[in-house]
């Protein structure tokens, strides 16, 4: 077990690896100064020839790269054009606010989808089936901007039931950067009028974002679990006159459980990668937002920066998927 | 300002009893530190010193505490520096708290992009990247705030941002769209301005040789198709002033003429006798992004398609990312494109040698506008002491490159501002920035 971790642990890092070599390619490939890009309409040919020596950008592609993973290897991610700090504290500042977000959401898909899905499997091809079925489509269509603007407008502008953007009121004294989860933070503080303020700005975006993926796994759900229900283990629980909590729980669900699996990991790697619209519409200063922007305005550094943590972050969910079917499913075994 | 034998002398007193936010009083020894910091670190907006002021190291001194002395060459225009002096490189820094906090020779770089260190009326408490900056009423200041705490909140969206002003959450609003500015107007708790940048929208014209806009006949041809007046009222919705000429309004300088109107008729005639009968196609290269009034580029782009087609000029957009339409721009391989400008300091100058003097490699060098007599007329204008031998200069040179050079004006874009009626005293200077402590806020 120990050295099937570390294999995967290695491929993981490989993983990176790769993921720096292709990020490193395209950007030779945009035919786009980031010098003339990061200075702006008025910057001179003098300016521009400076920054360029001083990012390292006038040498060969293949320096530039060997000097790239040299810095990587003392963990440094390298500055940003754009920002001019290093990438690693941008990245320290703005991956906990995607963190909380994507973890929201996903709190929200599961209590969401979880449920629905069940729910409209047990009932097949009766209203709650079809309620279920019509919601999904309905929520996995709208778009995210839509959901958002429409949300907003009507819970916060009009009904003042929910607060606006942002992810804490500005008259309240933020509390302590520790994890820069602003509700943890809150709580380590013991600061309960920031927490429920955090918590209240988180509900809107965490449902605008965990919404589409609710209704995907409702749809999954139920998919999985009417191919379960229908086995001959299930009828014979039901004929043993088992209740229908342990037959649903214990018998359906552990075995509908594997796709889904698999699915919910991908939905929270996507979810921790950011989310651009849902990120600029509530002024969520996250990851997503971030990536966007430095792409548009060719910050390399920032985008390697991210695609790395981002690939990690999918590679260590990967593990966690596979590491969990084993526990799911006894007759799978890793060595 | 002291007209030395090789260098002008600027002697400037510094008002006794100013403090930093640590209470150290601002002295020359700050001063002088500021400078030597700014050239040291080469940042963005160094060049502003070295190049334009030609400002070496060593060329500010400290006479006794409170005199500071400051030489540029000659050849450096002083009224340029003056202005210089008012941007943000020039604001004098604490020199002991950023010795202090300096580590590795940083010159306290790290330190200050998440604190400040200034005598201003404001300090910076917190910044929280992507999403807000809170400002105190610096405590020593001799400007007292009226409002004690100022949040600059970043919401990118400008449908929530209106959503942000109507519900109360904010009070002052930057980069709302013309039609949401419109839409305030109407309603008693919210006022709007329109605040006059220095920024101007122009076409520019690639003259390089084998281009049809090297025929100064086709150049003149555009000026005529373009429908300026149109474009203001019905794009903007008014949030721009309408300018010919190279310097915008608020600087000296300024030449208020509009001698182009749209007549598309005139335009054709032009395009035959310069060898276009049937017309003329070309390229126009715009941004994705917004242009000045809050527009997008695309917009404009497509107004301007609209109107150059009746007078048988036939462009074809290609919008692409501004990052790289700057980059088709340098290396001057664009026939028209769709561009912005700002002065990089509130001084004519910062217009003049980059629009005229082709040696600047600037838009002149981009356009390949390469004129003499504009480029000498420039460097002329930017040394000549007096303003108003230095305004007649400007007229000559704002007019002959309206006739002659590779540019048209389209206009000059106001900064459309949307607050709560609650508020009092918000200016916003043409330089982009606000002068917070004169706001108030009615309860």
């Amino acid at each position: 077990m120990a050295a099937y971790l570390l294999r995967r642990l290695a491929y993981a890092l490989l993983v990176g690896l790769g993921i720096t070599a292709i990020t490193f390619f395209i950007s030779q490939v945009i035919p786009i100064d980031p010098a003339a890009a990061a200075l702006g309409e008025n910057a001179r040919e003098e300016q521009i020839r400076e920054f360029r020596e001083r990012y390292g950008l006038d040498k060969p592609i293949l320096v530039q790269y060997g000097l790239y993973l040299q810095r990587l290897l003392r963990l440094d991610l390298g500055r940003s054009l754009r920002t001019g700090r290093p990438v690693a504290e941008d990245l320290k500042e703005f991956f906990p606010a995607t963190l909380e977000l994507a973890l929201a959401a996903f709190l929200v898909a599961l209590a969401l989808g979880l449920p629905a899905g069940i729910w409209a499997a047990l009932r097949q091809n009766r209203p709650p089936d079809l309620l279920v079925r019509f919601l999904a489509l309905l929520l996995g269509s709208t778009p995210v901007f839509f959901l958002a603007i429409l949300l907003l407008d009507l819970l916060h502008r009009r009904l003042g039931l929910l607060p606006g953007p942002g992810r804490l009121d500005p008259f309240l004294i933020p509390p302590p950067v520790v994890t820069g989860i602003t509700t943890l933070d809150a709580l380590l503080a013991g600061d309960w009028a920031a927490f429920k303020d955090a918590l209240a700005h988180l509900v809107l975006p965490a449902f605008v974002l965990g919404s589409a993926s609710a209704a995907l796994l409702a749809r999954m759900v139920r998919a999985a679990m009417l191919e379960v229900l229908f086995q001959d283990y299930i009828r014979t629980a039901w004929a043993k006159g088992l209740p229908e909590r342990l037959v649903v729980f214990r018998h359906a669900l552990k075995n509908a459980a594997l796709p889904v699996l698999t699915l919910l990991g991908g939905l929270l790697g996507g979810l921790l990668s950011g989310a651009v619209l849902t990120e600029t519409i509530f002024s969520w200063p996250g990851l997503g937002r971030y990536v966007t922007q430095s792409a548009t305005s060719l910050d390399f550094p920032a985008v390697m920066g991210v695609t790395l943590l981002v690939g990690l972050v999918y590679s260590l969910l990967n593990l966690l998927v596979d590491l969990l079917y084993a526990l799911l499913d006894p007759r799978i075994r890793y060595a | 300002m002291d007209r030395g034998k090789d260098a002008w002398i600027l002697t400037f007193k510094l008002r006794q009893g100013s403090r930093f936010s640590s209470g150290r009083e601002v002295t020359a020894k700050d001063v002088v530190y500021t400078f030597e910091r700014a050239l040291a670190l080469k940042g963005p907006g160094s060049f502003l010193l070295t190049e334009i002021a030609q400002l070496k190291p060593g060329a500010v001194k400290a006479l006794d505490a409170y005199t500071v002395e400051m030489r540029i060459p000659k050849t450096a225009s002083p009224q340029s520096f003056l202005s210089i002096l008012t941007f943000t490189i020039g604001g004098i820094v604490d020199s002991e708290e950023v010795q202090k906090q300096a580590k590795g020779g940083d010159y306290g770089k790290d330190f200050l992009s998440q604190n400040s260190a200034g005598s201003g009326p404001y300090r910076l408490v917190r910044w929280d990247r992507g999403s807000q900056v809170i400002l105190e009423a610096n405590p020593y200041a001799r400007v007292k705030p009226k409002i004690p705490r100022v949040i600059l909140r970043y919401i990118q969206e400008p449908a929530v941002l209106r959503t942000a002003l109507e519900s109360g959450e904010v009070d002052i609003t930057e980069g709302l769209t013309p039609e949401a500015l419109k839409a305030l107007e109407g309603n008693p708790r919210f006022k709007v301005v329109r605040a006059e940048t220095l920024r101007l929208q122009y076409l520019g014209m690639n003259m390089k040789p084998g281009s049809p806009f090297a025929n100064p006949k086709v150049r003149e041809a555009v000026r005529w198709a373009v429908n300026q007046d149109e474009l203001i009222r019905d794009l903007l919705r008014g949030s721009a002033i309408k300018i010919q000429t190279f310097i915008p309004r608020g600087l000296l300088g300024y030449n208020p003429v509009t001698p182009y109107k749209y007549d598309p008729g005139r335009a054709r005639r032009l395009l035959a006798e310069a060898g276009y009968p049937q017309g003329l196609e070309f390229e126009l290269l715009a941004s994705t992004g917004i242009c000045g009034g809050g527009v997008p580029c695309a917009d404009v782009a497509a107004k301007l398609q609209a109107d150059m087609a009746k007078a048988g000029l036939r462009a074809r957009i290609r919008t692409i990312a501004n990052a790289e339409l700057l980059n088709t721009y340098r290396a001057q391989n664009h026939q028209m494109v769709l561009a912005g400008w700002s002065p990089d300091f509130p001084d004519p100058d910062g217009n003049a040698t980059p629009w005229a003097d082709y040696e600047a490699r600037s838009l002149a060098w981009r356009n390949s506008y390469r004129d003499e007599v504009a480029a000498k007329l420039a460097r002329q204008a930017a040394l000549e002491p007096d303003p108003e031998k230095r305004k007649a200069l400007y007229k000559v040179l704002t007019e002959k490159v309206l006739r002659e050079g590779p540019y048209v004006v389209l206009y000059q874009p106001a900064q459309p501002i949307g607050l709560s009626a609650k508020v009092e005293g918000f200016i916003k200077n043409p330089m982009m920035s606000s002068p917070l402590w004169l706001v108030s806020k009615q309860p």
